[in-house]
């Protein structure tokens, strides 16, 4: 072998039988960097987590659009980026063999970091990436449940895709959590109180939230915002949720958080806990 | 009953099913090689067939060398469906793949189907659902 580091890209119909040829492609890549075992297992159920949500919901039930998959070595990381040319991850009433909403779930608790964008006609793009070393089941002894990284930051690029992912990603960490049914319907309308800020008030121009999942409760940070954006989104959350008097009650330890960017720039961040 | 051959890493294991219907006891249906929404129409026609002959049922995951979130959720399925006809079914998975006991382990369904530990177990929780 020689040249720059390891990568390939695939580009096939997207049919669920194409699903096992990614599988083996992008462990066979894994292997070949001698991936430890267990992330090469979490890396095979990562990819085909992502790429059944381009099979199930991409295209039309009658048309295989392209499913594409690039993956590549970046020192002790491997991040794999699938994407389509399809709708937006359009929810479907009934496909055989439905996947019951774990899919999202699992690449979550299995990558180190992920990151969907999409939005209307423009495709959707699942980014994933994923260290030689298991976060924390590494560390821990053979027996205890195998815990994912802890960490969920979502950056979703403005339009439609917005209000579905984020409530599906904070639905699912809260179901995760076993939150009682009202909690959860409380995670999505803070949700939704998110998503209905506009592009402008984030820094990156993309809806930016980060969830870490805090032994049975939420911590949700939003941002980086703008300047003034963290007030912004206060004000939102104050708006009434029926009996349950505003969303900003459903919430606790409401607080903004000033920091600067990785790039070095100044930074809001709005931070709450949602616990069961 | 043979494991597949080579593990989590092994050789390209296409998935498979294996019925073994003894005389007595509970029917029991093997999950071979690699598993995912391609072949989970087929599990949920096999396993949709056996809850209507409403006999005890043991799936066995031992030989699988992968399952995706849409096997899963045909075996969560199967089982709702098996309680609500009255009929039992049981999980294994004993010396397993990698691939497959992180799944159960970070979805919390190894606990939660649950999946039992060995083979034996499984069908020793079958016979005695179904008297």
């Amino acid at each position: 072998m020689s040249g720059g580091p390891p990568q390939l890209k695939l580009t096939l119909p997207a049919r669920s039988d194409n699903v096992m040829v990614v599988r083996q492609a992008v462990a066979g890549l894994g292997e070949a960097v001698e991936l430890p075992d267990q992330r090469l297992a979490d890396l095979k159920t990562i990819v085909t987590e992502a790429c059944n949500n381009v099979v199930l919901h991409a295209y039309p039930d009658d048309e295989d659009g392209p499913l594409e998959v690039s993956a590549s070595i970046n020192g002790d990381r491997v991040e794999v980026v699938i994407s389509d040319q399809g709708q937006g991850f359009k929810p479907r009433a009934e496909s055989d063999g439905a996947s019951l909403g774990l899919g999202l779930p699992l690449i979550a608790s299995l990558s180190d970091d992920f990151e969907i964008r999409g939005g209307a006609g423009q495709g959707t793009r699942t980014r994933v990436t994923l260290g030689f070393e298991a976060p924390e089941a590494s560390q821990n002894g053979a027996g205890e449940p195998a815990s994912a990284a802890d960490r969920t930051e979502l950056a979703v690029a403005p339009g439609e895709a917005v209000r579905p992912v984020l409530a599906r990603v904070i639905g699912a960490l809260a179901s995760r959590a076993e939150f009682p049914l009202d909690r959860l319907a409380d995670t999505v309308l803070l949700g939704d109180a998110v998503s209905s800020r506009g592009p402008d008030d984030f820094a990156d121009g993309l809806i930016a939230v980060t969830i870490k999942d805090a032994d049975g409760s939420l911590k949700i940070s939003v941002g980086p915002l703008v300047q003034g954006g963290a007030g912004r989104l206060l004000r939102a959350m104050d708006i009434p949720a029926g009996e349950r008097g505003s969303l900003r009650k459903l919430a606790r330890g409401m607080e903004t958080r000033s920091a600067s960017t990785p790039e070095g720039e100044a930074a809001e961040y709005v931070e709450f806990e949602v616990a069961r | 009953m043979s494991a597949a051959a080579g593990g989590s890493l092994g050789p390209v294991g296409i998935g498979a099913f294996r019925l073994e219907r003894p005389e007595a006891g509970p029917a029991v249906l093997s999950i071979d090689g690699e598993h995912d929404l391609h072949t989970a129409p087929e599990l949920r026609r096999r396993l949709d067939e056996l809850i209507g002959l409403r006999d005890p049922i043991v799936i066995d995951l031992s030989p699988s060398t992968f399952v995706d979130s849409s096997i899963l959720g045909v075996l969560l399925d199967a089982r709702r469906r098996a309680s609500e006809d009255g009929v039992t079914l049981a999980l294994a998975q004993s010396d397993g793949s990698l691939a497959v006991s992180r799944v159960l382990e970070v979805t919390g369904l190894r606990g939660g189907l649950p999946v039992h530990e060995s083979l034996e177990e499984a069908l020793a929780e079958a016979v005695k659902g179904s008297k």
